[in-house]
């Protein structure tokens, strides 16, 4: 049923494999399951599916192995977990010697004859599974309602049922009495509330309850007699309907009309107001004209604080037990376990929320660490915290690297011998910085001598084509023509406001391929990712005219949004792309980066999401504020007290 | 008390007659400077010991590994880890070097070169010869990398390009494979110095080669040498690698 199982060191080593019935090579699939869940720390749960194959796999974190299974995705198989188990264990007590040499070598000259107890342990596993037959259904005779007699169900008028559901008898009450009762349905209603209330105490007979009834009606109407004198009073008064007078609304419209009194520029209208000096100003020993620092306290403090309380739970520790536990941790050979490293994840956990990582994130890259570090052997004086939060800080190293090339030059060279426009779409939602960023860009790719088209595809926002034509004016300023031989560095392309972003931006990529520009730079509308008809609007244009860069612009001041963010992104542009491989967001801008001190966990999560790298950093408003990504420096950020 | 119970063998201390300071202030000596010579001998013996495999993902490293230090041939999946082990140079029985293999992958591949690099001795920079016309721009860049790193220019250790797969007919000869990374590395000098500097600009990277010129691996301050080597053998699994040259190289660099 297996389509394969292997066995292989981390370093690469394929130790033993088992080729299933009628399963293609296992190299391909595991590789995908290496690469899109060990490097990138989506080792939570351990199983990935990948075409048709499900893969499940576990970690040997002490011997540093990997045992990994594949099987059709159709099939539920329950002994999966067991038998990798099983595996696992036979399979590390077997070949311990090699295992425990120094270096490679054991692997490389040891041999791992392993098929003879893989097929007992397969066989076994199977046999476990199949051994819980499905429960055979109680026969009729078995069954409680063969032993109920017949008579005892027959439901008849006044008798007590027996074992009759409260609902049941309710219903069939409330049939019965709405049938019977022609009158006001209060009754009706009056009944089943008693019927209901008492219900569980007694069990009215139905002629009890009709009696109930009868009496309730009758009283009422000795009520009602009294109540229908009320409504005469007033239909005397409805016949003198008077105009509602309000207590404000005596006047009318003139007096009502403050107009005249607030024109602009007549000061003696509006009411004399007693002026404080002292109050409105406040401060009296300020200079006039001077404007002050923000004042804040000093960061030691708070820090002192927080390195106080991690402290404090550290030395609970009590007891022989525990300090001998504390002497071996130091020596070293003592393997990690979850319960170990389960307060140490907890606590890196919220450090990361607190640093601003979106919280499912946090989540999920603590439990790949504790995957990856389960069973580890320690070294000599190393402590669970040391050891952990190392593992974590090459898991945040490994996710901020970029998967793919970060050269943006290097690809508008590319283009620029094919002679055809390099075209960078950016998107994102309101107000995250795409028109200040596409200005430093397009200064950036100036100054590097390449000339740049900015198409303005947002028709939407009031003041859009204005900002860029005034960017564009200022960027030429800086960059006449003539010195960069006479032509342009950088020109607007735009069609007002209200058109179709998607035609602007083809028409403007066919203007610069016809002009000669080396970059095109298409500046789209913010638009909320939940917004489904902009999304589609926004997927439209990017499949329209596929360029080849598209940028998501992120504030690195959000927190978990990002997520929603982009995922909803991502997911847009892949619905409505009629391509086999949808073009997806192929990197990040994080802007805002001056604003956020050392919160930078906005950078992980969108990393982390789509596994796309951030292409630049924004770091102010002048054209200079653009940077790259280090992520050593943004780790220890991350990683600081 | 206790305070009480210190204080005559402080005294005691105190009137040590002069030879018997004289040697406990040798002893102490004797024992810095023990110290100091084994951490020295140590330093010495530990740096540059190693002879590094690098290279993108899937330029059969591993497989190059598994070959020069068992001769066998194996399986392999995507590393994830390095691996290490000591290889015996046929002839001098008495030196060997340690062959680590590194992962290629692109978040490891930094993160452990860092680790490394400073025992490095020599670097083997193996190239999928096949896919080399695709992929040329990303050995290009990775090269770059490890050619621009502080340490590595420090050290200078002898950098072998293998060409590997020649097995296959559509392998690129290690002639082309040089032009072209020549010409890449050229582009690559320019467009890696103009990219926006870092959040903590740390200074720009290291200028390669010489300036003015075309870039050409003789300016390099290290060796640099290209061979051809098939890792499979063109006799597949059974048979041995074709690895003369790279074995040539080791014994001579060792």
């Amino acid at each position: 049923m297996l389509d394969f199982f292997t066995i292989f060191s981390k370093g690469g080593l394929v130790l033993w494999c088992f080729q299933g019935v009628r399963g293609p090579a296992a190299t391909a699939p595991v590789n995908a399951l290496i690469r899109s869940v060990l490097l990138q720390e989506r080792g939570g749960n351990n199983s990935f599916t990948h075409e048709a194959l499900t893969l499940k796999y576990k970690l040997d974190n002490q011997f540093e192995l990997v045992f990994v299974v594949g099987f059709q995705k159709i099939l539920t198989l329950t002994y999966v977990d067991k038998l990798i188990d099983d595996v696992h264990k036979e399979f590390r007590d077997k070949y311990r010697n090699e295992f425990q040499q120094k270096g490679a070598l054991g692997l490389l000259n040891g041999t791992f004859d392993f098929k003879d107890d893989f097929m007992r342990l397969l066989r076994d596993a199977e046999e476990s599974s199949k051994v819980r037959a499905p429960t055979v259904m109680k026969t009729f005779e078995q069954s409680l309602k063969s032993q109920k007699t017949v008579k005892c169900m027959i439901e008849t008028r006044g008798e007590k049922p027996k074992e009759k559901v409260k609902n049941k008898k309710n219903k069939g009450s409330k049939k019965e009495a709405g049938t019977e009762a022609v009158a006001a349905p209060s009754k009706a209603s009056v009944g089943d509330k008693q019927l209901s209330a008492a219900g569980e105490k007694e069990e009215l007979t139905k002629d009890e309850i009709l009696q109930k009834n009868r009496e309730e009606f009758f009283r009422r109407h000795m009520k009602a007699g009294e109540k229908s004198r009320s409504p005469k009073p007033d239909a005397q008064k409805e016949k003198g309907k008077k105009p509602r007078v309000w207590d404000l609304g005596n006047s009318n419209a003139k007096v009502l009309d403050y107009s005249n009194s607030a024109t602009n520029g007549s000061a003696e209208a509006g009411p004399v107001e007693e002026f404080d000096p002292d109050m409105a100003l406040g401060d009296k020993n300020r200079e006039p004209g001077r404007l002050y620092d923000l004042e804040y306290e000093s960061d030691d403090e708070a820090e002192e604080k927080v390195v106080q309380n991690p402290s404090k739970p550290s030395t609970k520790k009590g007891g022989l037990g525990g300090m001998f536990g504390m002497l071996k941790g130091l020596v070293g050979s003592k393997s990690l376990t979850r319960e170990d490293m389960d307060p140490v994840l907890e606590k890196m956990k919220d450090h990361l929320i607190a640093k601003n990582v979106a919280a499912e994130i946090a989540v999920q890259l603590c439990e790949s660490v504790a995957k990856k570090l389960e069973g580890k052997v320690m070294g000599t004086f190393t402590t669970v915290t040391s050891t952990v939060k190392q593992a974590l800080q090459e898991a945040l190293v490994q996710i901020l690297q970029p998967q793919r090339r970060v050269d943006v030059l290097r690809d508008v060279m590319d283009a620029q011998r094919h002679r055809r426009p390099y075209v960078v779409t950016f998107c994102g939602v309101n107000g995250v910085g795409k028109s200040t960023n596409l200005a430093k860009i397009s200064f950036w790719l100036i100054e590097n001598g390449f000339s740049v088209l900015i198409a303005a595809c947002d028709t939407f926002r009031a003041g859009a084509v204005e900002q860029l034509r005034t960017h564009t004016r200022r960027l030429n300023a800086l960059h006449p023509p003539e010195s960069h031989g006479g032509r342009t560095m950088v020109q607007l392309y735009e069609k007002g406001y209200g058109k179709d972003a998607a035609g602007i931006a083809m028409e403007a990529i066919s203007y610069a391929r016809n002009q000669g520009f080396d970059v095109v730079l298409v500046d789209t509308a913010g638009r909320m990712q939940d917004n489904a008809p902009l999304m589609t609007a926004l997927a439209k244009l990017i499949a329209v005219n596929a360029p080849d860069l598209v940028l998501f612009v992120g504030e690195a001041l959000v927190g978990n949004e990002a997520v929603d963010q982009l995922v909803k992104f991502n997911k847009a542009l892949a619905d409505h792309s009629m391509a086999q491989t949808p073009r997806l967001i192929d990197g990040i801008v994080l802007t805002k980066f001056d604003t956020i001190d050392d919160k930078v966990g906005a950078a992980i999560s969108m990393t982390y999401i789509t596994s796309k790298p951030i292409v630049f950093v924004g770091t102010g408003q002048t054209y200079c504020d653009l940077r790259s990504l280090n992520a050593k420096a943004v780790v220890a950020a991350l990683m600081k007290a | 008390g206790m305070a009480g119970g210190l204080e005559p063998d402080l005294a005691a201390l105190r009137d040590l007659s002069g030879p018997a300071a004289l040697s406990v202030l040798l002893a102490l000596v004797a024992v810095a400077v023990t110290f100091l010579i084994w951490r020295f001998v140590q330093g010495r013996r530990s740096s540059r010991k190693a002879v590094l495999l690098l290279g993108l993902c899937d330029a059969g490293k591993t497989l190059l590994f598994a070959r020069l230090v068992s001769g066998k041939y194996r399986d392999t999946q995507t590393s994830i880890t390095d691996s290490s082990a000591t290889y015996r140079l046929s002839r001098d029985k008495s030196t060997n070097v340690t062959l680590i293999d590194l992962p290629g992958h692109e978040s490891l591949r930094l993160q452990f070169l860092e680790r490394f690099k400073a025992a490095a001795r020599a670097i083997v920079f193996v190239v999928d010869s096949v896919a080399f016309q695709r992929e040329v721009k990303d050995v290009a860049e990775f090269l770059y990398q490890v050619l621009v790193d502080g340490t590595v220019l420090r050290h200078a250790p002898a950098l072998l390009i293998a060409c590997n797969k020649q097995d296959v007919t559509m392998a690129k000869s290690a002639k082309l494979i040089q032009q072209q990374l020549e010409k890449e590395l050229n582009t690559l000098r320019v467009t890696r110095s103009a990219a926006p500097t870092t959040l903590d600009s740390s200074g720009g990277p290291a200028q390669l080669g010489k300036k003015g010129k075309d870039f050409d691996f003789s300016q390099l301050p290290m060796k640099v040498e290209f061979v051809e080597c098939s890792a499979r053998g063109s006799k597949g699994e059974e048979g041995d690698a074709d690895l003369e040259g790279l074995e040539k190289w080791l014994m001579k660099v060792a």
